[in-house]
């Protein structure tokens, strides 16, 4: 009964375009299969809501996991971000441009994508590999299982809290993080382009819409759930012991920074 | 342990909230600053948003508050806040114009006093102050372009037809562009101050741009003479003279007035033209007695002319416009 | 109040692991299910719990069908299950006391004081009094499973299954576990799967013992009458003889092993 392998052989001429085109038809039907069952975790944690006495104990460490760690780290991009944006603001409106432009670029540039998608990205290494790792792991020495035979439903109990935490967190991180690179913006176009105050916030004020600002917090709300829920997703498929995490979690990371840049792409296409 | 981390969750969600929309508010509204409320209106609002600076004798007075079209939709409302203290000019006006090359605006309060000439619309029943609002640049592009082309229709006739009511014209447009070159060089003048670093180089091109309009006219009165007294060969000289004139003026002022640079380039080879014609007409070829006389050929030119003059109108009111840069 | 798998089958993409696999377990009953790894010995115990479905063929644990109830229904009958996994699967983010009071946290009734009493006295029970506020990470390999067995057992489950019990411990630690299992029988009056490819725990323990080779049970019989069974393939696995096992006379299969 044993099946025995018969080596199957194609003609050598061709077989490199043929393997080629193989390989290409491979990654996309496996591309759209992992986006399929991506998006049916989705829907699982979105109905397992319902369960909240599954997953509110969890929300707020998750909250302080995916969100509060990352503050730090967040605001330190941020930062530099900021004192970078001034500095080079100020290199390149040169001549007859008024000084106060230097504030205009800042905020329209933080508020508008750097603030949402450094931080979107920073957190996708940080916070989707951490769930990624952490699921995988717990994947691969039947952990998950365990809370199964315990009772517990896995996506109520471990991915509705990360998705959870990831959705609120991310928006106020990112919000967090434009605050704070606006002012070290306007801090180093003080200290360092002798700009004054009013000219700064001038620039800040003159082409600025409360509607920027919704923008960037949808952007990083639907950047916080790609990044978890692809996190959560990579390493609950997790398969094969620590190399299997290790690849799961290099999967989460690029793949999260991926839909992340090309979310980017889709809300300034359909928002702005 | 629990009870800590809570709580710097929530400290930490509730500052996120609070720097997005505390942020938001005092950036969106200048907030923080109360003033007193001034009402203008205008018949059309350019570029003027909210947030746009309000200026009284180029001081930074207040800010647009909002901008709403006026019950029964004939006039736009600019409601603005100013400073308390500011003490409005005797018969105060509104000039919405923009304040840089960017698309930024701005309301200029000022007097009606000192724009004699401008046409302000006054809405009493709206109880605002009369506005006015400067064309905006998109429109005037499209000016310089119909200008450009209405040159062209006027060169290629040329080559058809040449009447003494053809040369009547084109020494008018000469006349005007040498009216043009002087009401810049005003400009300039006038606007030193505020665009020193242009100023001499916009001054030497109206200069030689006057200058070549000048030397046009002599050679276009010489054909006149052409007309009458057949004295091709001195005219083919001065015109040539002045196309190599308008030439230079054309690569000079191309530096600074790229939207002019393209009527002026139109004008050049208008001019190129006519100093072929002249050389066919010296050599026998064609007929100068075979004129068409196409009224069409007068209204392009009158309307070109038109053009010119609302041209240089608003050169006159915002030489700031006509010259470009690339900022990235 | 018992276990009956009939015709189980279960395949994983070509992989045809399961080809209608039969077995009862009934009250105070170990039952034994042997096999080299990678037959499916696993698989199978997975299928009891619901963790997998059947493609075809039926679970049935106290009157339910597994592979049919969802929701409630199935952690209903989850919680009257204990699972012990190889390699014990304990949250390593939890203490050893928090992992065993894991499934009562959230079950009507249960106060966290009388939580942390249950779980001292699983943890009792199965010689790790004291240790419950130590992490998983702190344990030895035999005392994970201690805690691992202690965890399934604090819902005072009715069935509990084994998945390699012994793998990988001592022979001392290995006894040690062995007689854990009869006295849980014993003491909880409990129907017991034990999944194992240790032959003389097996023995040891096992009230009847089945051999899953491919994909069936191969052979069912009390531990003598496997002692005493001249079929090839029940010999070959017991003496541990591959020739025999896999039927080549080589001693080694040549491709293809199934799992």
């Amino acid at each position: 009964m044993r099946p025995t392998a018969t080596p199957h052989r194609t003609a050598t001429v061709g077989r490199g375009l043929f393997g080629g085109l193989a390989a290409v038809g491979r990654g996309v039907s496996g591309g759209l299969a992992g986006v399929g069952r991506a998006s049916r975790l989705g829907v699982a944690a979105g109905r397992s809501l319902g369960k909240v006495g599954m997953w509110a104990p969890q929300l707020s460490p998750q909250m302080a996991r995916v969100g509060v760690a990352s503050v730090p780290i967040a605001l330190f991009i941020a930062t530099f971000t900021g004192i970078v944006m001034s500095l080079q603001a100020s290199y390149t409106l040169t001549g007859t441009i008024p000084l106060y432009f230097v504030g205009v670029l800042v905020s329209k540039t933080m508020i508008l994508e750097l603030g949402p998608v450094l931080t979107g990205l920073t957190l996708a290494g940080r916070v989707g590999a951490n769930i990624s790792a952490e699921l995988g792991t717990m994947r691969v020495t039947e952990q998950v299982d365990a809370l199964e035979t315990l009772a517990y439903d896995p996506v109520a109990y471990l991915v509705a809290p990360r998705v959870l935490a990831g959705t609120i967190m991310f928006p106020v991180v990112a919000l967090l993080a434009v605050t704070v690179g606006i002012a070290s913006g306007w801090v180093a176009a003080l200290q360092l382009l002798d700009m004054s105050s009013a000219e700064f916030v001038k620039g800040l004020r003159l082409f600025f819409e409360p509607w920027d600002v919704w923008f960037c917090v949808i952007k990083s709300v639907s950047f916080g759930f790609v990044v978890t829920s692809v996190g959560c997703f990579c390493g609950l498929s997790t398969r094969g012991g620590a190399e299997g995490v290790g690849r799961s979690t290099t999967r989460a990371v690029v793949a999260s920074s991926m839909i992340i840049l090309f979310l980017d792409a889709v809300w300034a296409a359909v928002l702005l | 342990m629990d009870r800590r981390r809570d709580a710097l969750v929530g400290a930490v969600v509730i500052l996120g909230v609070l720097a997005g929309i505390t942020g938001s508010v005092w950036l969106a509204s200048g907030w923080g600053s109360d003033g007193q409320p001034v009402r203008a209106v205008t018949a059309d609002a350019g570029q003027t948003m909210p947030g746009a600076a309000v200026k009284f004798r180029g001081v930074d007075v207040g800010r647009v508050d909002r901008v709403r079209i006026a019950p029964g939709g004939e006039a736009v409302v600019i409601e603005m806040i100013v400073r308390p203290d500011l003490v409005l000019p005797a018969a105060p006006a509104v000039l919405l114009a923009p304040e840089s090359m960017f698309g930024d605006w701005q309301a200029e309060i000022v007097s009606r006093d000192d724009f004699p000439g401008r046409v302000f619309l006054e809405r009493p029943d709206l109880e605002a102050l009369p506005g006015a609002t400067l064309p905006d640049m998109s429109r005037l592009t499209a000016t310089a372009d119909e200008i450009a082309r209405n040159l062209t229709v006027i060169s290629d006739r040329f080559r058809i037809a040449f009447t003494e009511e053809t040369a009547e014209n084109l020494r008018r447009a000469i006349d005007n562009i040498s009216a043009l070159s002087d009401g810049l060089a005003e400009i300039v003048d006038q606007q030193a101050n505020r665009f020193d670093d242009l100023a001499d180089g916009v001054e030497q091109s109206a200069q030689d741009l006057g200058a070549a309009a000048r030397a046009a006219r002599l050679s276009f009165e010489r054909i006149d003479a052409i007309v009458q007294n057949a004295d091709v060969e001195a005219m083919v000289t001065d015109a040539g003279a002045a196309a190599a004139n308008v030439r230079t003026v054309t690569e000079d002022a191309g530096v600074f007035l790229e939207d002019l640079h393209a009527a002026v380039q139109r004008a050049d080879s208008t001019f190129a033209r006519l100093d072929r014609l002249m050389a066919a007409a010296e050599a026998g070829e064609g007929s100068l007695g075979r004129l068409l006389t196409d009224p069409a050929i007068a209204d392009g030119a009158e309307g070109a002319l038109a053009e010119i003059r609302t041209l240089l109108a608003d050169i006159r009111e915002n030489p700031g416009r006509y010259l470009r840069f690339s900022v990235f | 109040m018992s276990i009956e798998i009939r015709g189980l089958r279960k395949s994983f993409g070509e992989k045809e692991i399961l080809r209608g696999f039969d077995l009862q377990a009934g009250e105070n009953e170990i039952a034994a299910i042997v096999g080299p790894s990678g037959v499916g010995k696993s698989v199978l115990l997975k299928h009891v719990v619901g963790l997998l479905r059947p493609d075809a063929g039926s679970v049935v644990v106290d009157g339910t069908t597994v592979g049919e109830s969802h929701g409630s229904a199935l952690a209903d009958l989850r919680r009257r299950i204990g699972y012990v996994f190889q390699f014990a699967a304990l949250f390593d983010s939890m203490t050893v006391a928090e992992n065993v009071g894991m499934g009562l946290r959230r079950a009507a009734g249960w106060t966290p004081d009388r939580i942390r009493a249950r779980a001292e006295a699983c943890l009792a029970m199965v010689g790790l009094e004291g240790m419950g506020s130590r992490r998983p990470a702190d344990l030895s390999g035999g005392q994970r499973k201690r805690a691992g067995l202690a965890r399934a057992i604090a819902f005072s489950p009715k069935y509990l299954l084994y998945d390699e019990p012994t793998t990988g411990l001592d022979p001392v630690t290995t006894t040690s576990i062995d007689r854990l299992m009869l006295r849980m029988r014993d003491e909880l009056g409990v129907a017991t799967l034990v999944v194992t490819h240790d032959m003389t725990s097996a023995f040891r323990v096992a009230d009847r013992i089945t051999l899953l080779h491919e994909g069936r049970a191969w052979f069912t019989g009390v531990p003598a009458e496997v002692r005493s069974s001249g079929d090839p393939v029940v010999r070959g696995f017991v003496e541990g003889d591959p020739g025999l096992y896999y039927g080549t006379g080589a001693g080694e299969p040549t491709a293809g092993r199934p799992r």
